[in-house]
Order: C-alpha cells, then sequence, then structure tokens
C-alpha cells in the first residue's frame, strides 16, 4: 500500500489501481497516516511556503460549513495540529484527486454536487500547482502548437491556451 | 440463415461502416479547411474550459501573396500572436519578450506538414467516426452545419464543429472526453468575413527593444531516444532539436494521428538549478506531464486525455547507440 500511495503522489498509478489507493486512503487508518506523511516529507523537502498564514484553519472552517465530497475523513477527537496538518492533507487529496481523475469534469455527474465549492475547486487547483512554473509551461505549450493539425481547421484560435492567471503566481 | 438473410445483413453492415465516414462529412471536413487557409476574417472569439473563460480578437488576411494571422487574447495576461507564412511570433508586452517559433517543416512539403493536406482528411477516418449533424444550429448569427468526429477510441478527445454554411467558415469548436463531457470550447461571439486590409494584421507594439527569444528549431536525429511502445494511430511525424524560451538545447519528438498532436521534449539535467518536480498538469484539452528518464527531464504536452499523454511518457526510453 505505500508503495501504491507513494506512486499515486508521482501520478504512476493507472486508472484502476488509482481509485484503489484513493478509496484506502479515504477509509482512514494506516493508508490516510502514510498519505499524510508523506506529503509533509514531500512538502517539507520541497521546502513548500505556498500558503498564506493562517490558511489551514481558515480551510478547516470552510471544510467544516461545506460538504466535501472528495475529502478523506478527519478525526474530531484530535489536536489542533492535526486539524491543521488534515486540512492540508484534504487540500492536496482535492487537487491530486482532480488530476488523477483526470481533470475537471465538467458536464458529467448531478448538477447538485457540481455546484459545490469543494469540486468546481479543481480544475483552478490542478493549475495552481503545475509541475513547472507557468512561464516555462507556456514555452511548451507555444512549441507544441505548431504542430497540431487541429491550426488547418481552426487557425491560431488553439495558441490563446496558456497557463495564465489563476497560475500567474507571485513573480519573483 | 437464408442467402437473403445474408445478403441484407451485409448490406446493413455496409451501410454501418458507410455511416461511420460518409463522403458529406468529408466534403464538410474539407470546406472548414479551405475557408481557414482562403478566407479573410474578423472577428471574437471565447475560449472557455472548466471554470476559466477569456476572450480574443482574431484577425485573418489573405492574399495570393500568402496570409496573416493575429491573435490578440484580451482577458488577463496580454499577449499578442501573430503568424506570418512561416513564423509565428508571439509578443509578451507585460515582460517585453517576443518569442519567435518558425515552422521548419511546412517548406518540406512531402508530408505537409504541419498543415493538415485536404487528402490526408480521409484518413481521420481511421481513428474518428466522422458524422454530420441533422439539424443547422446557429452561431453568432451564422447557419451552421455541425461535423461530430467521435473517436473509436478512449486515448483521444471527441470534437464537434459547426461550420458556416455558406462559407465553411468554423464559427464553434468543442472538444469531449469519453464520457461526453466538455473539455473545452472555442467559439465565436462576431464575425465578420471579407473587408480585412494587411495593415490590421501588423503587431501593435513597438518591439525592437525587447528580447528576442528564437526557437533555432532545426530537423535533427535525437540519436537512441524513442517510445517502447507507440500510442496506437500516433505516428512519429517530426523530430527536431530547438530552443524553448531561456533553455538551451531541447529535443522535440512530435507524434500524431491526424488530428492530435503529442509532443515529447527532451532537455539534459545537467546545469538545471531545480529538480524535476514528477507530475501532470492541464490547459483546456492539452495535458502536460513531465518525469525523469535517463538524467534527462521529460515534458510530454499533448491535445489528448491524461491517460494518453501518460502513456507516451511512461513509454519514452534512451537506448545508446549501437
Amino acid at each position: 500500500m505505500k508503495d501504491s500511495i507513494s506512486q499515486l503522489m508521482d501520478g504512476e498509478l493507472d486508472d484502476h489501481s488509482a481509485a484503489g489507493t484513493i478509496k484506502a486512503c479515504g477509509q482512514g487508518g494506516e493508508a490516510l497516516e502514510t498519505w499524510r506523511t508523506y506529503h509533509l516529507i514531500s512538502d517539507a523537502m520541497r521546502d513548500s511556503r505556498v500558503l498564506s498564514a493562517g490558511f489551514s484553519a481558515r480551510l478547516a472552517q470552510r471544510l467544516e460549513a461545506e460538504p466535501t465530497v472528495l475529502a478523506p475523513q478527519r478525526k474530531r477527537a484530535e489536536s489542533r495540529t492535526w486539524v491543521a496538518l488534515s486540512a492540508a492533507a484534504s487540500f492536496a487529496a482535492v487537487a491530486l484527486v482532480g488530476v488523477v481523475t483526470f481533470a475537471p469534469q465538467f458536464s458529467t455527474g448531478p448538477a447538485s454536487i457540481a455546484q459545490t465549492p469543494a469540486l468546481q475547486a479543481q480544475p483552478e487547483l490542478a493549475l495552481q500547482q503545475p509541475v513547472m512554473p507557468p512561464s516555462a509551461a507556456n514555452d511548451y505549450l507555444l512549441a507544441h502548437q505548431g504542430f497540431s493539425p487541429r491550426v488547418s481547421f481552426q487557425g491560431m484560435a488553439p495558441y490563446v491556451r496558456s497557463v495564465s492567471d489563476q497560475a500567474r503566481g507571485p513573480r519573483k | 440463415m437464408t442467402l437473403g438473410q445474408a445478403l441484407g445483413l451485409s448490406v446493413v453492415l455496409c451501410a454501418g461502416l458507410a455511416q461511420a465516414q460518409t463522403p458529406e462529412a468529408l466534403g464538410w471536413l474539407r470546406k472548414i479547411h479551405d475557408a481557414t487557409h482562403k478566407l479573410s476574417y474578423s472577428g471574437t472569439f471565447v475560449y472557455q474550459s472548466g471554470t476559466r473563460s477569456e476572450t480574443s480578437r482574431i484577425t485573418r488576411f489573405a492574399d495570393a501573396g500568402g496570409d496573416i494571422e493575429k491573435v490578440e487574447v484580451m482577458d488577463g495576461v496580454p499577449r499578442e500572436i501573430v503568424r506570418t507564412r512561416d513564423t509565428v511570433r508571439c509578443y509578451l508586452p507585460e515582460s517585453r519578450v517576443v518569442k519567435v517559433e518558425r515552422q521548419i517543416d511546412r517548406a518540406g512539403a512531402e508530408r505537409g506538414f504541419p498543415i493538415l493536406l485536404p487528402e490526408r482528411i480521409s484518413a481521420l477516418g481511421r481513428h474518428y467516426d466522422i458524422t454530420v449533424g441533422e439539424a443547422p444550429r446557429r452561431v453568432a448569427g451564422f447557419d451552421c452545419r455541425t461535423v461530430t468526429l467521435t473517436p473509436k477510441d478512449d486515448l483521444r478527445y471527441g470534437h464537434t464543429l459547426y461550420a458556416d454554411v455558406k462559407t465553411g467558415m468554423l464559427l464553434k469548436a468543442e472538444t469531449f472526453d469519453a464520457k461526453g463531457g466538455l473539455v473545452e470550447q472555442f467559439s465565436f461571439t462576431q464575425l465578420t468575413i471579407g473587408g480585412v486590409s494587411r495593415d490590421r494584421v501588423k503587431t501593435r507594439h513597438a518591439a525592437q527593444s525587447w528580447r528576442v527569444e528564437n526557437s533555432d528549431a532545426a530537423p535533427a536525429n535525437l540519436g537512441g531516444w524513442g517510445l517502447s511502445s507507440e500510442l496506437p494511430g500516433f505516428r512519429k511525424v517530426a523530430e527536431l532539436k530547438r530552443r524553448l524560451g531561456e533553455a538551451g538545447a531541447v529535443g522535440q519528438v512530435v507524434y500524431s494521428d491526424g488530428l492530435a498532436a503529442v509532443s515529447v521534449f527532451i532537455e539534459p539535467l545537467e546545469g538545471r538549478r531545480d529538480p524535476v518536480r514528477a507530475g501532470l498538469a492541464s490547459v483546456g484539452a492539452i495535458h502536460i506531464y513531465t518525469k525523469e528518464v535517463a538524467k534527462h527531464m521529460v515534458t510530454v504536452v499533448g491535445e489528448a486525455p491524461a491517460a494518453s499523454v501518460q502513456r507516451i511518457a511512461n513509454a519514452v526510453e534512451f537506448r545508446r547507440p549501437q
């Protein structure tokens, strides 16, 4: 299971195994612990400081107020620290599930679920955590588009696709 | 089964096959293709993907001497893209940078690359069922016919194209996934065909003093790099060395099924400041997957479902040339 979770985080699992692993994490216990720990390690190693002060607490508060369809269960008895960690893990889980289930599923599923903020946030989260800085991603996109046969049907319109806005992030 | 029944069945089967790719549908695709290459027009379109929506202006000037096309993104980070016969220039006023991409393969027309030649349109039927919609649809005041390309497997996305009945001009394009969910959409809100002068497709930026990032792309053999197994229907259509942004030499190999394309970028890790962050990102129908292979950073970019892009990424291998 530990291997699967590690692979899941690296995006190396196929659809089927990913679904199984996510389910296992969702059921809590050792799998969820591993999930949390690995993310903590990975954040520490990358020295991620992407969250603003008080972010976890605010997120925890909002999670409390919303039906969080995809987040793993939180243990209520735990200390405040754990709530914060768990919220961070949930944040990561929502982002990751958005990616692992392969992008926003816009018109599928009941409308009531699609309306929940947790799900709507998915595409944005996926974009907020691109695997490379936006400017670099745009270089790849530009370099790729010229080879797309779509240009033959659509002209230059597809070139507007780029990582921008939400993914713009702080300038260095 | 009597002979008559057998004949009847085979007629039904043939009809079924024929329906998957009618001459009418292919005719519409050719009409869209021709309109894209021959018409002058100006208009405004909206690009939508999920909760994101972005408005752009597009202007195209075509005459016997060739064609020039300009796109200005009106929302978010300002960008202007101007394509002449063989060069795409992307102007970024905020950072005062011009990115220059030369379409190296266009001159070597034997493959007709990257332009999809009309005679290649019928080959699309190998991977897509191509059908014409029954009912006419109206987009931005134009009466349109729809052509739908439904993929025969889940390795590629499907598309519905809305074409002006009179000119064949593409007014709207939808991309959908295997479940029929909308992945992204381009849709004109206003379009004027004709009446474009050459000065309207010039850049509005005085970019002489801006930094120029030239792609310096040239066909090359990236000896040793390849795929351990190809994605069904996708074949190699280009292999080159180029520059990417401020980075040094980068290898690019492009695979295509005739409609979708997937690029594999290969960069040496040596001299990189940051470690490779493996993982997946997406912009509309385009997925980007990064991983490390043989001390190189491999980045796969394609307008295909994430699973397809990931499959290609996981098949990338380096074999030391013998």
